[in-house]
């Protein structure tokens, strides 16, 4: 083992220019005044007090949180059944299944979502089809309901394959046991098979809250620009208005608010009351 | 054994890819320019179909085209280093870049096809005598509205006004962007779009506003072709290029250019300053500019030719775009303005634009 120890370096260095570095220069952006030399730097707090003293940042903020909640909330509702259904087929099936959930992501998730409008449209799929029964048309375009299927629709892979995971690694001798021990169908599954696939659950949470906070082209696409994100306030800062002291300040408070959401998550994977079989 | 083959099959690859890149004799091109590439960063469908290819196939060079779709994209680009010969910016754009020192003069000597500019576009306060910049499209912004559901009378009696008239409300594009939103609703007012008053700018802001919170708009850039092109919403504001596009598509459309003024709009072809390949960048240019090029360039594409020539064909008698009222810029109208550069008002439009949007009616 030891001779491989250095082979790690590389790794190191790279994860330092492209992780690290980047990092330290958003919190840097973050606390400074536009247009600073090199070498002088003016720190002030002016980025963080502008975005907590204006109500209208404050409610995108919490428009994007709602967003995301109800996202992951959704994608475990409906992610949940399905891995469970996959994990109960003969595993030959298993591997085919997967391939048909993860084969969207082989597509570009812009175009993904682009393909959507012409599905929600007033005079797109959905509402032609309606036409026929002389209903409609039904506005689902530029809605909140529009934003949040976008959202799962491109996020529920990532929960799917989480929650499959953690079921068939799952030592189906626990279950045996539960019906030796005299548990039904509904109990050997409340309290074997639920906790044992939670850590599944709570990576799942974790891999679809994140990009769907953050997400920014699918409120654009599919929200019409009404629906202005938190993620689409940096795209501004940086894009268009050019400001990215204001940007990176943004970016840092999400940063923040990520950690702390991702702390909370590991706390109550740690659970021992959630916890299955380890230790 | 395997890897043998997979050896053999690698050699194969290299071999027809080597193969494909030696397809043209580029030793000459070599000669005459220094290099036989040229790197061209532009806007996303904004050149005819075989512009490129045959530019490469006159000339003999390689053309490796990059694509933005907002100014501020391209210059966050350039800004972190990246070398391109031509860029297509717009006239505000372009005078950031003459400010900031990042472009190079145009050797006049080079472009001959200079002298037949239309003369709409030439000479533009951006760039007074063309130093930099060589126009490329040009065209004003406009009310795309559908002549079935909206009276004529109406959208010319109103001018901009129209996207607050409430009766129809939910059926409106608005454009994405906040120059462009804020020169609707600043011309609207009557004040000039380059105003630096903040009494006037609250004034739009406040314009803006209300049409966020009473008409129900979608904000769309690019989309907004398609979604009238389909009929999708009755009015539209819309780049004038784009708007022939619609009216091809729907004879449903109509043009407007409000007599309240509009954005007098350019896009330039320029050499920034770290380009590679400034002697073939001019030779791209003075080609764009020639007459068969810009034709078929602007036919395609349906934004304005900068060539004179070419602009009497397309609009005149038996001409493509003869009966669409949305090819041809109004010129010499003295409400219409030429965006200018300024890092403040942008910054603050911006600011106030992302706040309009995120007002939840």
């Amino acid at each position: 083992m030891k001779q491989f120890r250095n082979m790690i370096y590389p790794y190191v260095v790279w994860i330092f220019i492209m992780i690290v570095v980047p990092m330290l220069l958003i919190v840097l952006y973050a606390f400074t005044t536009a247009g600073n030399e090199v070498t002088t730097f003016r720190f002030t707090l002016e980025n963080f007090t502008r975005f907590f003293q204006d109500a209208v940042f404050l409610d995108v903020l919490g428009r994007s949180l709602v967003i995301a909640v109800l996202t992951t909330v959704i994608c475990v509702l409906i992610g949940y059944p399905i891995a469970y259904a996959i994990s109960k087929r003969p595993e030959r099936s298993n591997m085919f299944w997967v391939l048909i959930i993860t084969m969207p992501t082989w597509i570009n998730m812009m175009v993904r979502t682009y393909a959507w409008v012409g599905i929600l449209q007033d005079n797109g799929l959905i509402n032609s089809i309606l036409g026929l029964f002389g209903i409609g048309p039904v506005k689902m375009m530029y809605t909140t309901f529009a934003v949040v299927l976008g959202m799962v629709y491109n996020f529920i892979p990532f929960m799917i394959l989480q929650i499959h995971t953690s079921l068939t690694k799952m030592d189906k001798s626990y279950l045996e046991a539960a019906a030796d021990l005299g548990a039904d169908r509904v109990q050997s599954f409340l309290r074997v098979t639920l906790p044992l696939s939670l850590p599944g659950v709570l990576s799942g949470i974790t891999l679809v809250f994140l990009p769907a906070v953050s997400s920014f082209f699918i409120p654009k696409l599919l929200g019409g620009g009404q629906y202005v994100l938190i993620g689409n306030v940096i795209e501004t800062q940086f894009l268009t208005s050019g400001d990215w002291n204001f940007g990176s300040a943004i970016s840092l408070i999400m940063a923040v608010i990520i950690m702390i959401s991702m702390y909370i998550t590991r706390k109550v994977d740690t659970d021992p009351a959630a916890h299955g079989k380890e230790d | 054994m395997k890897k043998i083959f997979a050896l053999a099959l690698a050699g194969a690859l290299a071999a027809s890819l080597t193969g494909c890149g030696g397809g043209t004799d580029n030793s000459t091109a070599i000669e005459k320019y220094g290099s036989d590439t040229l790197k061209l960063y532009n806007w996303g469908e904004y050149m005819g179909e075989d512009l490129i290819s045959n530019f490469e196939q006159e000339f003999g060079v390689k053309v490796i085209v990059e694509y933005f779709d907002s100014n501020e994209m391209m210059y966050t680009k350039l800004q972190g280093g990246d070398s391109y010969d031509v860029l297509v910016p717009s006239d505000y754009m372009i005078e950031r870049l003459i400010n900031e020192d990042m472009l190079q003069e145009l050797d006049h000597s080079k472009l001959p096809n200079l002298a037949n500019l239309a003369d709409g576009v030439k000479n533009l306060d951006y760039d007074p005598d063309n130093t930099y910049s060589a126009p490329y499209f040009w065209g004003t912004v406009g009310i795309v509205y559908n002549h079935n559901n909206v009276d004529p009378a109406k959208v010319e009696a109103e001018g901009w006004n129209i996207l607050l008239d409430t009766e129809y409300a939910g059926h409106i594009y608005m454009y994405d962007s906040e120059r462009d939103a804020f020169m609707t609703a600043l011309k609207a007012l009557g004040y000039s779009m380059n105003t630096e008053s903040e009494d006037e700018i609250n004034a739009a802001y406040e314009w803006l506003l209300q049409l966020n919170n009473t008409m129900q708009p979608v904000y769309v850039t690019d989309e907004v072709i398609d979604g009238m092109a389909n009929g999708n919403k009755d009015i539209a504001v819309v780049y004038s290029g784009d708007a022939t596009y619609i009216l091809d598509q729907n004879p449903d459309m109509s043009y407007w250019m409000p007599t309240e003024g509009t954005n007098l709009w350019s896009d330039a072809m320029v050499i920034p300053k770290n380009a590679e390949n400034p002697a073939l960048a001019h030779e791209f240019i003075n080609y764009v500019l020639t007459y068969d090029a810009s034709y078929s360039n602007s036919e395609y594409v349906g934004y304005a030719s900068s060539n004179q020539e070419v602009l009497d064909a397309l609009s005149g008698p038996g001409g493509t775009y003869e009966n669409n009222e949305a090819y041809l810029p109004r010129s010499g109208y003295e409400k219409d303005e030429v965006f200018h550069d300024n890092e403040t008002i942008r910054r603050m439009l911006s600011e106030l634009w992302i706040k309009v949007k995120a007002t939840k009616a």
